[in-house]
C-alpha cells in the first residue's frame, strides 16, 4: 500500500466525500470546518447563549462540525500511525527552520497569533478553506470566489514578505 | 446565596457533559446521523493526512510558491464537485447552501485568513489533522483560535457584525447566464479542472517527515 496519495487521487476522493455530504442520502449540507471553533469556545468558557446572539446563530452548524472534528482527529491519527507512518511529536516545522528561524518560542508565539486572527478572519468572511473554497466554489457561489481570490493574494503576499526565501532552494 | 450555588454547579460541568450536549444538538438536526457525521470526519481527516496536504511545507510552501500541491488538489476537487453537484441539485438529490456576499466581511476576513494561513501553515480543516499527528505548535495555534472564537462571540453584535456589512445576496455564477445554466456549470467545472492540471507541479518535502519511511519507499526518491 502506497504511503502517500497523489494530489489527483486526493482531489477525486475529496470530491466524492463532498458530493456524499451534500446529497440528501448523506448529510444534505456542505462540509465546513471553522464554525466549530467559536462553538467550542462557547462550551469551554460557558458563555450564556441569551447574552451573546452569535451562539444561537452558530449552534447547529457548530455542533455538526464539532462531531465531524472528532472524526477528523480520529481519522488523522489512525492514518498517520498506520498508513503514512508520519506520527511524531514536534514543536517547529522543518521549513520554518529553513525560511524563518530556529526559535521554538518564535514559532509558538506566531502560531498562537496566527490561530487567533485565522478564526476571526474565517468568521468575518463566513467560512474557511472547507466552507468557502471547497464547498462554496463547488456551488459556483460568487461570495466564495471573492473569498478565494482575496485569500490567495493575501497568502502569497504574506509568504513573500514573512519568510526569507532569497537564495534558498 | 442562590447565585453562589449556581456558580458552584456550573463549574462542575465536565468535558463529557459538553460533548454530550453537542451530540444531542446534532441528533435534532436533519443533517445525517451522528455516526455518519463522524464517518465523514474520519474520511476527511484520512484524505488530508494521506495526501499530506496538512503539512506546513505544503501550505506555507504554497505561500512561498515553493509547492503547488494545495492549489492543484483544491481546484481539482472544486472542478469535479461543481459538475456533479450541479446535476445532483437539478435532479433534486441535493440543495444549495450558498453563503451570502457580505463584501467587507469577505475582504477583511479573507485578508486576515490568508495572512494567518501563510504564518501557521494550516487552516481550520487541516489544523486538527496536524494536531492528531503530533504537531504541538499547531495545538498552540488552536488555543489562539479558541480565544479568537471567544473574542468574536463576545463582540459580535457590537463590533464584528457592523464591520461585516450588509449581505448583497446569495448569487451564483449561473445567475448571470440565464437560459444557459447547464452550459455555465459544465464550462466552469471543466475550466477549473484544466487549471488544476496545468498548474506546474512543484513540491517542497519535509526531510523529518520522510526520514521515518524506508529508503525505497520515499515519495521524493521515486
Amino acid at each position: 500500500m502506497a504511503n502517500r496519495l497523489p494530489w489527483w487521487m486526493g482531489g477525486i476522493l475529496m470530491s466524492g466525500l463532498l458530493l456524499l455530504t451534500f446529497s440528501i442520502y448523506g448529510a444534505d449540507r456542505p462540509i465546513g470546518a471553522s464554525t466549530y471553533v467559536p462553538y467550542a469556545a462557547s462550551l469551554i468558557f460557558e458563555l450564556d447563549p441569551e447574552k451573546y446572539s452569535y451562539i444561537d446563530h452558530i449552534k447547529n452548524p457548530g455542533s455538526w462540525e464539532g462531531v465531524m472534528l472528532l472524526g477528523v482527529l480520529f481519522g488523522g491519527f489512525i492514518t498517520s500511525v498506520f498508513i503514512t507512518k508520519s506520527f511524531r511529536f514536534s514543536l517547529i516545522p522543518t521549513a520554518w527552520k529553513t525560511y524563518k528561524n530556529n526559535s521554538v518560542l518564535s514559532r509558538l508565539l506566531w502560531s498562537f497569533f496566527a490561530g487567533f486572527i485565522m478564526i476571526i478572519g474565517a468568521r468575518l468572511a463566513g467560512g474557511c478553506t472547507s466552507g468557502h473554497f471547497m464547498s462554496g466554489m463547488s456551488q459556483m457561489a460568487i461570495s466564495s470566489m471573492i473569498f478565494g481570490t482575496v485569500v490567495m493574494i493575501s497568502l502569497v503576499v504574506t509568504g513573500k514578505y514573512f519568510y526569507n526565501t532569497k537564495g534558498k532552494k | 446565596m442562590a447565585d453562589i450555588i449556581f456558580v458552584a454547579n456550573e463549574s462542575n460541568t465536565t468535558m463529557t457533559d459538553q460533548v454530550f450536549k453537542m451530540v444531542e444538538n446534532v441528533i435534532h438536526q436533519p443533517h445525517g446521523s451522528v455516526a455518519l457525521i463522524f464517518l465523514i470526519g474520519v474520511i476527511f481527516g484520512g484524505i488530508i493526512q494521506y495526501t499530506r496536504v496538512d503539512k506546513f511545507e505544503k501550505i506555507a510552501g504554497f505561500a512561498m510558491l515553493k509547492d503547488t500541491i494545495i492549489p492543484k488538489m483544491l481546484f481539482l476537487t472544486v472542478g469535479l464537485t461543481s459538475i456533479g453537484l450541479y446535476f445532483m441539485i437539478d435532479a433534486g438529490q441535493a440543495h444549495y447552501h450558498v453563503k451570502p456576499i457580505i463584501l467587507q466581511g469577505l475582504i477583511i476576513g479573507g485578508t486576515l485568513f490568508g495572512v494567518s494561513m501563510a504564518i501557521l501553515g494550516k487552516c481550520p480543516g487541516t489544523g486538527p489533522v496536524s494536531i492528531a499527528e503530533g504537531r504541538i505548535d499547531v495545538l498552540v495555534g488552536a488555543i489562539g483560535g479558541l480565544l479568537g472564537g471567544l473574542v468574536f462571540t463576545l463582540y459580535y453584535d457590537d463590533f464584528f457584525k457592523p464591520l461585516m456589512g450588509e449581505s448583497m445576496g446569495k448569487t451564483i455564477l449561473p445567475d448571470f447566464f440565464k437560459g444557459h445554466e447547464d452550459m455555465t456549470a459544465l464550462i466552469f467545472g471543466v475550466v477549473v479542472i484544466i487549471i488544476a492540471i496545468v498548474i506546474p507541479k512543484v513540491e517542497l518535502f519535509d526531510e523529518a517527515d520522510l526520514a521515518q519511511l524506508p529508503e525505497d519507499q520515499r515519495p521524493d526518491k521515486q
